[in-house]
């Protein structure tokens, strides 16, 4: 969105409107006997806890001075298990249900854009933790008249559990966007109720311990300030990624789905590098970029199979948006649909963190040479071929992927070069192992040596000079593959560009 | 608003639902969409309405392709499905204002135009029943409802008519000539093809994909019934006598007796046929009746497809 229409729309703030979906999930969650069932449910066990522990109390001669905190730490493991549990599996349902493969609600040809339904859907969840929370709120607060937990505890351990069930909503969202079938999506649900009671299980932990430590006296360190917020940024950083894809995954395919992730991604990227850079200057530990290289290194392994399962073909719509300068193309060549511009953003990303990585940790030692945590330059040097090796060969089985499919499979879906890729690195673990089995020499000694090819034998090597071989092997199938495929990849560069045509207007 | 279905395909694995079909219609039309089951009808509208991408071809509204510009189209469709809603916990005043809202409109202008809709398709009385309790020919009226509270330029029915009573028929019958006095262009399937045979301008018949006869009815019914069939009835029962006078005579085939009538072919034109009749006539046959049969969209039907299914 331009300055300008950002200033004309707060500008015309009389005109704004309540996203339509908000509205319309709103008037079913009040009419609905699901959410109001479950929230009188929810208000009668809490009801009937109270009293539990009151009547209790009663028979008690000595007074309890820990009774408000072991009512509270009741009133969470309650909240925690109807709202993380409840919420969004409620949320997940509605928008699956809308989105059934043969037969998509026809909310979704409307003209409401793809961000305003998820943001509806999102907010609506917002809105119904809400009303759980709000429901429950009065409890936990005459919790603080009975001893045992302060107010600020109180509203902290709420706050961050809203949070929680916020981010969880999104991630329901997500799952309901997959075009899967019933089954799968069947499935994804019981591993996201498992996933749920391990969530519970943590957030509950987590305010006992925050309970027993007493957030009050806590708040007045900086330290804590600046965890809690690397928390909550952390947080938001997964579930704005999970929107951008569920955005993405609802958008019409004919749309340039890839800008929005990709761009966000990148922003992520480039932000949670400054934090990572923050933390390791305040605390000193350069280990510490670790979590910003590891955290990428999933993301951009996840971001390379979706991107080789990009169609090479751009749709006139997307076409029309390439820009006609050859400097601004070039840049736009990133985040546009294809694999080709996808391979080369990923291919970017990883160089830089794997450069950056290295250069934090020599300079680091440097810069900090008191540090706990050094690594000597052997081990630095290890790791530098280890991560260089296993980026080569992601690339390497990628690139593979997509020429296997591009010579052979044409005519079948994009994404089944995704699905080689895996096939590739999967059966290259296995083969040698299965082999060596029918020889009758498979032993933890053979998977610990030599298996050229085989990205997973680089963490179980029991030679750390056969780091070198794998790293030249890497490099060289690298070399070979990309030469394969230069053809192609030219071919997509050159046709990057705007269509002649003017664009439709409706009359 | 011009629309233009151009070479349209649609594969479902190796399954081609809709194969290489072209067709277009305007504005005031209303374009009739036959075919026996599976025939791919569902599918086109589907692809019309934005709904689903054809493997190849195109959608034109006044130019906008929907493949390429779905979020444009869509201003401009609007949809009734085969499948009724069935949104539970939501009245049909809320589904209404709801889809309202979803395509922009605001304040008064959108009160008014849910209002105006309600009052067209006749629903005022149900507003506030829940979409779950309605029965099918309210839901129909709610659907139809739905995809004009926006005011689209085209209208795209799939089975509108179907396990409708005669009396909401009619209505719905009424209700589409009035859409179309309003210059919607509108496509419409239906089984029920005498009732197409009323309100329809155009007709395109489909069969397994591909079309077998397109254009306007009467194009189509001349196409399809080159030589006129004309019916006799005499006084008396000189049925067979009748049959083999005109066997001999020029211009008639396939003279038989259908119900106590005599049916022939007329291989010629119009003045051949008052010919043949003079002729009878002084060979002193007591003629009572001599008319040309009409054939309609059913018996074109019957001849053209062959009731095959993908």
């Amino acid at each position: 969105m331009s300055v300008a229409r950002l200033t004309n729309h707060f500008r015309n703030w009389r005109d704004w409107e309540t996203n339509p979906i908000v509205i319309k999930e709103l008037r079913q969650a009040v009419r609905s006997w699901t959410v109001t069932g479950m929230l009188l449910l929810f208000l009668i066990v809490l009801f009937i806890t109270s009293l539990g522990f009151l009547v209790t109390e009663s028979f008690d001669v000595n007074a309890n001075l820990q009774l408000g905190g072991s009512m509270f730490s009741a009133f969470v493991v309650i909240l925690a298990g109807a709202s993380v549990f409840f919420i969004p599996l409620y949320v997940g349902i509605r928008v699956a249900a809308e989105r059934k493969e043969n037969d998509p609600d026809l909310l979704y040809v409307s003209t409401l854009s793809p961000t305003r339904i998820i943001f509806g859907k999102f907010l609506c969840g917002a809105y119904v933790a809400l009303l759980f929370f709000s429901a429950c709120m009065p409890f936990m607060a005459f919790t603080n008249l009975l001893r045992g937990v302060d107010l600020p505890t109180v509203f902290f351990i709420l706050f961050f559990l809203f949070l929680v069930v916020c981010a969880a909503n999104q991630v329901a969202i997500f799952l309901a966007c997959l075009p899967m079938s019933r089954p799968f999506k069947f499935l994804f649900v019981i591993y996201g109720i498992f996933q749920s009671f391990g969530v519970i299980g943590t957030l509950v932990a987590a305010s006992f311990s925050l309970m027993r430590s007493g957030i009050g006296a806590m708040m007045l360190h900086r330290d804590f300030w600046i965890g809690t917020l690397t928390c909550v940024l952390i947080g938001l950083a997964l579930t704005g990624l999970f929107f951008v894809l569920s955005v993405a995954l609802i958008s019409p395919p004919s749309a340039n789905r890839a800008r929005p992730v990709r761009l966000y991604i990148t922003t992520v990227w480039l932000l949670g590098g400054l934090l990572d850079l923050n933390w390791i200057w305040q605390t000193k530990e350069v280990q510490l970029v670790a979590v910003w290289a590891v955290i990428t290194a999933i993301l951009m392994f996840f971001s390379l199979l979706v991107v080789i399962s990009n169609a090479d073909q751009l749709s006139q719509r997307v076409r029309r948006k390439i820009p006609p300068s050859p400097l601004k193309r070039a840049f736009a060549f990133l985040f546009f649909n294809g694999a080709a511009g996808g391979l080369v953003w990923v291919a970017l990303i990883s160089v830089l963190t794997l450069l950056a990585t290295t250069e934090i940790l020599s300079l680091g030692n440097v810069w900090f040479p008191k540090t706990v945590l050094r690594m000597t330059t052997e081990q630095e040097n290890n790791l530098f071929t280890i991560s260089s090796t296993t980026v080569a060969y992601a690339f390497a089985y990628a690139l593979t992927a997509l020429f296997l499919h591009r010579k052979f499979f044409p005519k079948r879906p994009p994404k089944l070069a995704g699905l080689l890729a895996v096939l590739l690195a999967g059966a290259w673990a296995i083969a040698p192992s299965i082999v060596l089995f029918f020889l009758n020499q498979l032993s933890w000694k053979s998977v610990e040596g030599l298996q050229l090819g085989n990205v997973f034998n680089i963490f179980s090597l029991r030679e750390t000079a056969d780091l070198r071989p794998h790293q030249i092997f890497a490099l060289g199938w690298l070399l070979l593959i990309l030469l394969v495929n230069a053809k192609w990849f030219l071919r997509q560069a050159k046709t990057f560009r705007p269509p002649p045509s003017a664009p439709p207007v409706l009359e | 608003m011009k629309v233009q279905v151009k070479n349209l395909r649609k594969e479902f694995g190796k399954t081609v639902a809709v194969d290489n079909i072209s067709f277009s219609f305007d504005s005031g039309h209303v374009f009739g969409f036959v075919g026996p089951n599976g025939a791919g009808k569902t599918t086109t509208m589907r692809i019309i309405s934005t709904i689903e991408e054809p493997s190849s071809g195109d959608v034109l509204l006044n130019g906008i392709s929907v493949c390429e510009e779905p979020e444009l189209a869509r201003r401009a469709v609007g949809y009734v499905p085969d499948t009724l809603p069935a949104h539970a916990d939501i009245t049909v005043h809320e589904y209404l204002d709801f889809f309202a809202r979803a395509y922009g409109m605001r304040g008064q202008k959108r009160t008014q135009a849910v209002e105006a809709i309600e009052e067209f398709t006749n629903v005022i009385g149900i507003r506030e029943k829940s979409l779950k309790s309605l029965s099918k020919g309210m839901k129909q009226r709610v659907s139809l409802g739905r995809a004009l509270v926006y005011d689209p330029d085209v209208l795209v029915l799939d089975e509108p008519a179907a396990g409708l009573d005669p009396r909401a028929r009619v209505e719905l019958r009424e209700l589409l000539m009035l859409l179309a006095e309003r210059k919607k262009a509108i496509l419409i399937s239906s089984h029920i093809l005498t009732e197409l045979t009323e309100i329809c301008n155009g007709v395109v018949i489909i069969e397994r994909g591909k079309i077998l006869e397109t254009g306007t009815i009467e194009d189509v019914l001349k196409k399809s019934t080159p030589r006129r069939t004309v019916a006799i009835r005499l006084l008396d029962t000189q049925n067979a006598a009748l049959i083999k006078e005109l066997l001999q005579t020029p211009f008639v085939e396939n003279a038989r007796d259908v119900a106590n009538e005599i049916h022939f072919e007329c291989t010629g034109d119009e003045a051949a046929a008052c010919d043949i009749l003079g002729e009878l006539i002084a060979k002193k046959f007591k003629i009572i009746e001599f008319r040309q049969t009409k054939a309609n969209l059913e018996d074109i039907f019957m001849n053209v497809t062959k009731g095959g299914v993908q």
